[in-house]
């Protein structure tokens, strides 16, 4: 050994290359503004461009300028000329830039091996340009702009779950905001440990570019109705509950500062954590041990474990049963065969047979991925099934219900006989897509041979399709205009259907036979079936209040009415209870005037509560109040969301069940590698690091588990969509299971899956952490 | 001062509710670039003093400073981080990690240390190839004989040139002609390098041909 053992370490980047790369960007982002000036030569859209450019001091000011410069020379050049320059202006621009950050960063290639700083020594915290560090802006662009998403994604998907369900739309932000400042603070705490730095540059960047544009955004919303139509359904549960505050735009910067403070925490956290040299949020090392450790990722496992989720556990085990004895017959003949030959070759070979047979850990690891891929996989299919049930429900309802209703407080009998001013102002909402008055009241329906209560409902035959879909669902035979034809409806008799002839007097009623026309009804096909009548039979329509004021009360009042249609919604109550009249005919028969109410389609159905609220603000709030489809329906879904929270909470058991067993699993593997861990210890590697490699591996398990779940769940979902489990509809009132896939919620039922494992590693990885050194060593 | 200067050092352990005394106030200073040998009977705390050495054991009483740093004064991680920088074991057996390949495993160090992952491999291989091992690389321990295993595990204690080198008995399970190969190895080490070097062994021979010999008994050291 002549040469020492001192290796030349690869030095950091040349100066060279560093300055080619700066020299390379500036020329390309020259070229590219230099492409982009002529193009803006060619349309003459200089003096616009300029004038906007000269806005906006910071921030997306001069971007956002410069495009509608841009625009609005577009528009004033005619004709229209192709922008076909500016595409790889941008680009060269961009590349340019890039190169320039790329060349003048401090390069932080690889650490001299052996004068590594100690962890103690830190850069300075307010470092200089060329310490630019694109990994931590990074962090925290995606800490500023995921906290900002993952508040409004959580805050929207609570308070739809949340629909009718006690804690309503405020603790649904309580809870998106926790979340929001939790991303906001771990992208920070990124950040910061991994340059060492408080890096106030990269800070100031991200909060600029990618926090400020939401709030202000959310601040401009009201003043662009455009805007408004195009953003407002999805950041519906934050302008409703900003709106609830009278001052919105206060409420959502307040909200952007309370996110930018979780960040600037979670960047000074992170930097005393990594300074202090008691934190090292690097894990590459411990991932490569942990992976060979655990092992899962293996094409074999990941396979067999599908195919026992999909198919059940017996018929694999057996094929797999059959294909080792297989397998093992075949090895045992080789090896024999091999033995005359060369009986040391065979020797070998079997001892490498006996290597490949796995081990109990291998095995246990195996069980644990099972079952957490079996805890996924029901949480999924229930949940999804269940979320099927509740979109068929909201699908029915919402064809019979409108979206949203607009009310008038007060007498009901005083009616609302303005609703064609209440029509026209509400019809300049945005998001509302249709109207229809209606009168709602409570009635008896009497035919020949039954008597049955009912809800009776006054529509407008020629606005009703706008809202709901009633003319739909009356079935054959019926129509809907009928209703304000009634000379249409065709009259009965005992044999067929046909105009009222002049010979068959016994069975119509006296006022058919002379006199105007009976009104129309249309009834709900159970209700039909229980008062045995047809699309023209006459029926008798009793209100117990309506009438005179006789000697002992109020006296009932009746009419007779003619069968026009009979609907069918699938809903047994709707189809049991609810009776349609033309509104006049109400109107007369009520003694109502106008209507009770209006009746609102909107765009977006989950949007309707937004909604709701600007409607009822277009109108001046009071005497009128609004209500949307989830309040007015709020006993069914809180009862169907309850029913889903414990269907999950018990399915999630069997997480917690398969938790247990990576527990055990773990802790088989801390108990087999003690040896390992001592020799790692040996190494250098320190207890956090220890701990870092069993939370993979558990990790490792758990992640490997939830991906199977997930795959397996779905495939069950799909197979149930596709194929379809017959359901009686006698009894369920639907043909089959309905399915709907709600990424939310399956990503929601994975990501817990994932975490639980996790914490499940936990105290085995603490357990071997603990473990002394010179302990795996001894034991020889 | 010394490179490694022990002063009273003490190490007890009890057994059965027995106490027992292995080292006894030991007293040594280590210059640097020494290469030592530590003989003793069986039993005499050999093993306990090159782990105490190695902090991977600590001791009931007594200090260690090395370069001058009280060493049981550190926390756990900055123990650790002298273990890697400083310390470099080879055990009797040789304890590769079984999922690692020879390459892998003598990288481990570096890697520990979160040297880039094909910077360390470069390393690990230069240093295979020196100890004869260059044909050996992606085999797995349970595919090399003890010979070669042994000469990966100190390929690993050399990966990152730590100062100090503690051998405990690294040829007590080999042959004499592959020990030869290892004795070899450490003396290279040590003199083109300038590591430090603690040998446990019970080879007399082996002992004699070191520049400086000590014996442990009664719990401490003496020339041999």
């Amino acid at each position: 050994m002549d040469e020492p053992l001192a290796l030349s370490v690869a030095a950091p980047a040349p100066a060279r290359v560093r300055l080619v790369l700066r020299v390379l960007g500036v020329a390309l982002v020259l070229a590219g503004a230099a492409l982009a000036g002529v193009e803006l030569g060619r349309i003459g859209a200089w003096p616009a461009v300029l004038s906007r450019l000269a806005l906006g001091a910071f921030g997306w000011g001069p971007l956002l300028g410069a495009v509608q410069g841009l625009v609005e020379a577009r528009r004033a050049a005619v004709p229209s000329p192709a922008l076909w320059l500016l595409a790889p202006a941008g680009a060269a621009w961009l590349v340019g830039w890039a190169l320039v950050s790329l060349g003048s960063a401090r390069p932080s290639g690889p650490v001299p091996v052996l004068t590594e700083p100690a962890a103690g020594s830190v850069s300075a915290p307010l470092a200089g340009w060329e310490d630019f560090h694109l990994g931590t802006l990074g962090a925290y662009c995606v800490g500023i702009l995921g906290a900002e998403l993952v508040l409004v994604l959580v805050q929207t998907a609570l308070a739809s779950a949340s629909r009718g369900v006690g804690w309503g739309p405020p603790a649904a932000f309580g809870a998106a905001l926790c979340a929001g400042a939790a991303v906001a603070f771990l992208g920070g705490f990124v950040g910061a440990a991994r340059s060492h730095k408080l890096s106030a540059p990269e800070a100031t960047i991200a909060v600029l570019y990618l926090g400020v544009p939401l709030p202000a955004l959310l601040t401009a919303l009201p003043a662009a109705p455009g805007l408004e139509a195009v953003l407002g359904p999805r950041l519906r549960e934050v302008i409703y509950l900003a709106n609830l505050l009278g001052r919105p735009e206060l409420g959502y910067w307040l909200v952007f500062s309370i996110l930018v403070l979780a960040l600037t925490l979670g960047i000074l956290t992170g930097f005393v954590a990594n300074a202090s040299g008691r934190l090292d949020v690097r894990a590459g090392f411990e991932l490569f041990v942990a992976r060979r450790h655990v092992h899962v990722f293996r094409p074999r496992l990941l396979v067999g474990a599908l195919v026992v989720l999909l198919l059940g556990i017996v018929p694999p085990l057996i094929v797999l049963g059959i294909l080792r004895a297989a397998e093992a017959a075949v090895e045992r003949t080789r090896i024999r065969e091999l033995g005359r030959r060369d009986p040391l070759a065979a020797a070998k070979a079997l001892h490498d047979a006996q290597e490949r047979s796995q081990s109990p850990t291998a095995m246990m690891t195996a069980l644990s991925v099972g079952g957490v891929g079996v805890g996924v996989m029901a949480l999924i299919v229930v949940l999804s099934v269940m979320s099927g049930f509740e979109v068929d429900l909201q699908k029915k309802i919402l064809g019979t219900n409108a979206h949203v209703v607009v009310l008038k407080y007060g007498d009901q009998k005083l009616g609302m006989p303005e609703y064609p001013e209440v029509m026209k102002k509400v019809g300049s909402v945005p998001g509302v897509v249709g109207m229809t008055p209606f009168l709602l009241n409570q009635v008896m329906v009497s035919s020949e041979n039954n008597v049955d209560g009912a809800v009776i409902k006054g529509v407008d035959p020629a606005t009703a399709g706008q809202v709901t879909d009633l003319p739909k669902n009356v079935l054959p035979g019926g129509d809907i205009r009928w209703l304000s034809h009634p000379e249409d409806i065709p009259v009965r008799t005992r044999y067929k259907l046909e105009k009222p002839p002049e010979d068959e007097v016994i069975r119509a009623p006296k006022d058919a036979r002379a006199g105007p026309p009976l009104p129309g009804i249309l009834l709900g096909r159970e209700l039909a079936a229980s008062l045995r009548v047809l699309v023209g039979d006459p029926v008798t329509v009793v209100s117990p209040l309506g009438g005179e004021i006789g000697p002992s009360g109020p006296m009932p009042k009746s009419k007779a009415f003619r069968v026009a249609g009979i609907f069918y919604t699938g809903m047994y109550e709707y189809d049991s209870k609810f009776v349609y009249v033309g509104l006049p005919a109400a109107e007369s028969f009520f003694g109502i005037p106008g209507a009770t109410g209006v009746e609102l389609k909107v765009r977006d159905v989950d949007d309707a509560r937004r909604i709701a609220s600007t409607v009822l603000a277009a109108l001046d709030g009071y005497p009128y109040r609004t209500k949307d489809w989830g309040e007015m329906n709020r006993n069914l879904f809180s009862a169907l969301r309850l029913e889903k929270l414990v269907m999950g909470i018990i399915l999630s058991i069997i997480v917690v069940v398969a938790a247990g067993l990576i527990v055990a699993t773990v802790t088989m593997l801390v108990l087999e590698k003690r040896k390992e861990i001592s020799v790692l210890k040996a190494l250098g590697v320190p207890q956090g690091g220890i701990v870092k490699i069993f939370l993979a591996e558990g990790l490792q398990i758990g992640v490997a588990g939830g991906l199977l779940g997930l795959f397996s769940g779905l495939a069950w979902c799909l197979f149930i969509e596709k194929v379809g489990l017959r359901l009686d509809p006698e009894v369920y009132y639907i043909p089959s299971l309905p399915v709907k896939i709600e990424p939310l919620q399956t990503a929601l039922a994975v990501l817990i899956a994932v975490l639980v494992t996790y914490l499940a590693s936990v105290y085995p990885a603490l357990r071997a952490s603990r473990v002394e050194p010179v302990e795996g060593l001894k034991a020889e | 001062m010394a490179f490694v200067e022990i002063r009273e050092l003490s190490k007890s352990y009890w057994l059965h509710g027995k106490r027992i005394d292995v080292l006894r106030g030991l007293s040594l200073d280590i210059e640097r670039g020494e290469l030592l040998s530590l003989v003793g009977a069986s039993g005499a705390g050999k093993s306990t003093f090159l782990h105490v050495l190695g902090t991977l054991d600590a001791p009931v009483a007594g200090t260690m400073r090395v370069d001058g740093e009280d060493v049981f004064a550190l926390d756990d991680a900055d123990l650790a981080r002298f273990r890697n920088r400083t310390v470099g074991f080879v055990f009797q057996s040789h304890y590769l990690l079984p999922e690692f390949t020879a390459l892998e495993n003598v990288a481990m160090p570096a890697l520990v240390q979160r040297v880039d992952r094909s910077l360390a491999m470069r390393r690990a291989r230069t240093l295979l190839e020196r100890v004869g091992l260059g044909a050996r690389v992606d085999h797995r321990p349970g595919e090399l004989s003890g010979g070669e295993a042994q000469r990966v595990a100190l390929a690993r204690a050399l990966v990152l040139e730590p100062p100090l080198l503690l051998a405990d008995e690294p040829t007590g399970n080999l042959d004499p002609v592959t020990g030869e190969g290892i004795h070899q190895v450490l003396r290279e080490v040590n003199r083109d390098l300038g590591v430090t070097a603690v040998v446990v062994t019970h080879n007399e021979a082996l002992a004699r041909s070191m520049p400086r010999r000590l014996r442990l008994t009664g719990g401490k050291v003496e020339p041999a």
